[in-house]
């Protein structure tokens, strides 16, 4: 019983990795920017809880502007995202530049 | 016309120079004492007091106390500065005086000596009730000790006190050695007061009552209860000795030696010149007297005192102290003067130091609260004049752009912050022009 769900979790796992490694380049530099995003955010969260929330302010603006750069990467992604036939959004323009300046401007 | 007006203006200018004679701010020590007798003859009998005080420049005015001039002012201005009651069987004063005039007189800063004896009078106890002291109700009663009672007396009225106060200001620094010969009534302080204070105290074997008669019920004033001569400092720093016995200040017990019962050390002299002298230099503010200079405060290396200042600010304190001598104003030396920095509580507490040529300094950090502080030096020693100082300043927070630029502890969230800038800046790149 043990052995067949240690091997079911290790199937799952290399169907997984197989599918992701299939995604587009774009998408998975996208993916990387917001694993760092969040990382960051995770560093200075595990920080405060060291130090104590001191200059609270300091702490808020370094979290939530990683995790807010994060969401719109998310966003840009989700436009950007070929596949992704039911979320063509209402933008002026369609083309990748337009949709990236978006994003610039977001930021 | 013009010689009533010359000689008007020679009358004044002759005039002019007594009205230096008095105290003042700046020179404390009495001048003019009216001493009031109920019979003359005590400026014979007690006449080594009279010389001594009258050989430091007093000028002492004596008069019958049912003098029926008598007067302490005239016009509104008082013509003395002392005054000695040497009249305990006095029932009325003449004059102009009574209890409620001799209150005045003290409650105007001046100084008085008065003396009950064997039979004082009720106006005397008033007088003294005044000023906090209780003398013991019986009227025949007296002080009887019998373990500390002087060996030349039969009837152990005659007490030889040790006990005194342990002051240099009131009893001067040298130590009196030999007992005070005391024979009179006995009075009691209550304790809650905290302006008297007893000089001599009677030795706990001591009682009040009358000698001549046999004690029907124990006697209500005991031990060292009963103060023989105490000492009143009010709080405008009039001073007041209340004596117990009129004998205390006579030539013959000045001269008398004395052997305490009991005990084998024979003085040829006892302690009651010295103490009475030591007394009278104390009351007539000789000695004890202080004067305190302005409160200077400045932040630290500047010099100018400012209006406001801020929290944790550095800042120096310093007061100026002098003791009169006698003669002249002398710098205090003490290390117990302390400075608060109040409001509502002390929020510091600081001990002066001082240069010994009468400045005294300290220097401490404004706390971590804001409000209206006031610098208090509040300074009540043992025979010396009350300081009660104050002065009132600000203390702010700081102001916007007086914070740190930088905070240390937040330079992980800065570093996050410019990285985060770093990585966008950089996924753009990547993102448009990977190939």
């Amino acid at each position: 019983m043990v052995k067949s769900t240690s091997k079911d979790a290790q199937d799952l796992f290399r169907s997984l990795h197989s599918a992701y490694s299939a995604t587009p380049t774009n998408l998975k530099i996208i993916d990387m920017y917001v694993v760092f995003a969040v990382f960051t955010a995770l560093i200075q969260v595990a920080y405060m809880a060291l130090v104590g929330s001191f200059p609270f302010n300091s702490f808020l603006s370094g979290v939530l502007s990683c995790v807010g750069t994060a969401v719109l990467a998310v966003c840009l992604r989700i436009q950007v995202n070929k596949e992704n036939k039911e979320f063509k959004c209402k933008t002026i323009v369609t083309n990748l530049g337009g949709i990236v300046a978006m994003f610039v401007i977001a930021v | 016309m013009m010689n009533l007006s010359r000689s008007v203006a020679l009358i004044s200018l002759f005039l002019l120079p007594l009205l230096s004679f008095s105290f003042s701010v700046d020179n404390p020590t009495d001048r003019r004492v009216l001493v009031l007798l109920d019979d003359l003859s005590l400026k014979s009998s007690h006449s080594i007091f009279f010389t001594t005080l009258k050989s430091r420049g007093f000028d002492l005015d004596f008069k019958l106390a049912d003098d029926s001039k008598l007067a302490l002012q005239r016009y509104g201005q008082y013509l003395y500065d002392g005054l000695i009651v040497f009249a305990p069987s006095t029932e009325r004063f003449g004059g102009s005086l009574d209890s409620k005039s001799i209150a005045d007189f003290v409650d105007s800063g001046r100084d008085l000596i008065l003396s009950a004896d064997t039979s004082a009078s009720d106006l005397i106890r008033g007088i003294a009730l005044e000023c906090g002291v209780d003398f013991d109700e019986d009227s025949s009663a007296m002080v009887i000790d019998h373990s500390s009672f002087s060996v030349s007396d039969g009837d152990h009225t005659l007490i030889a006190a040790d006990d005194l106060v342990k002051s240099d200001a009131i009893l001067g620094k040298t130590k009196i050695e030999a007992p005070v010969l005391f024979r009179g009534v006995a009075h009691s302080l209550n304790p809650t007061n905290n302006l008297v204070l007893k000089v001599l105290s009677a030795s706990p074997s001591a009682y009040s009552a009358n000698p001549s008669s046999k004690l029907s019920s124990p006697p209500q004033l005991t031990g060292s209860a009963i103060s023989l001569v105490s000492v009143m400092q009010a709080r405008n720093n009039a001073r007041v000795v209340i004596s117990g016995s009129l004998q205390l200040f006579s030539d013959r017990l000045f001269r008398s030696g004395v052997q305490k019962a009991g005990s084998p050390n024979k003085y040829e002299k006892s302690g009651n010149e010295q103490f009475a002298t030591e007394l009278s230099k104390w009351v007539f503010h000789e000695r004890g007297h202080l004067k305190a200079g302005s409160l200077v405060h400045h932040r630290v290396g500047e010099t100018d005192e400012p209006a406001i200042y801020r929290i944790k600010d550095d800042l120096e304190f310093s007061v100026e102290i002098l003791e009169w001598s006698g003669k002249s104003w002398e710098p205090y030396v003490a290390d117990d003067v302390q400075v608060q920095f109040y409001m509502m509580s002390p929020y510091v507490l600081k001990t002066l130091s001082t240069d010994k040529k009468g400045m005294f300094h300290t220097s401490f950090k404004v706390p971590d609260v804001y409000g209206v502080f006031q610098f208090k030096v509040e300074y009540g020693k043992l025979g010396y004049t009350t300081l009660s100082l104050s002065k009132q300043i600000p203390v702010r927070p700081y102001r916007h752009n007086e914070y740190e630029r930088f905070i240390p502890t937040a330079y992980p969230y800065y570093g996050a912050c410019f990285t985060t800038m770093a990585g966008f800046f950089v996924f753009s790149f990547v993102y448009l022009y990977h190939k």
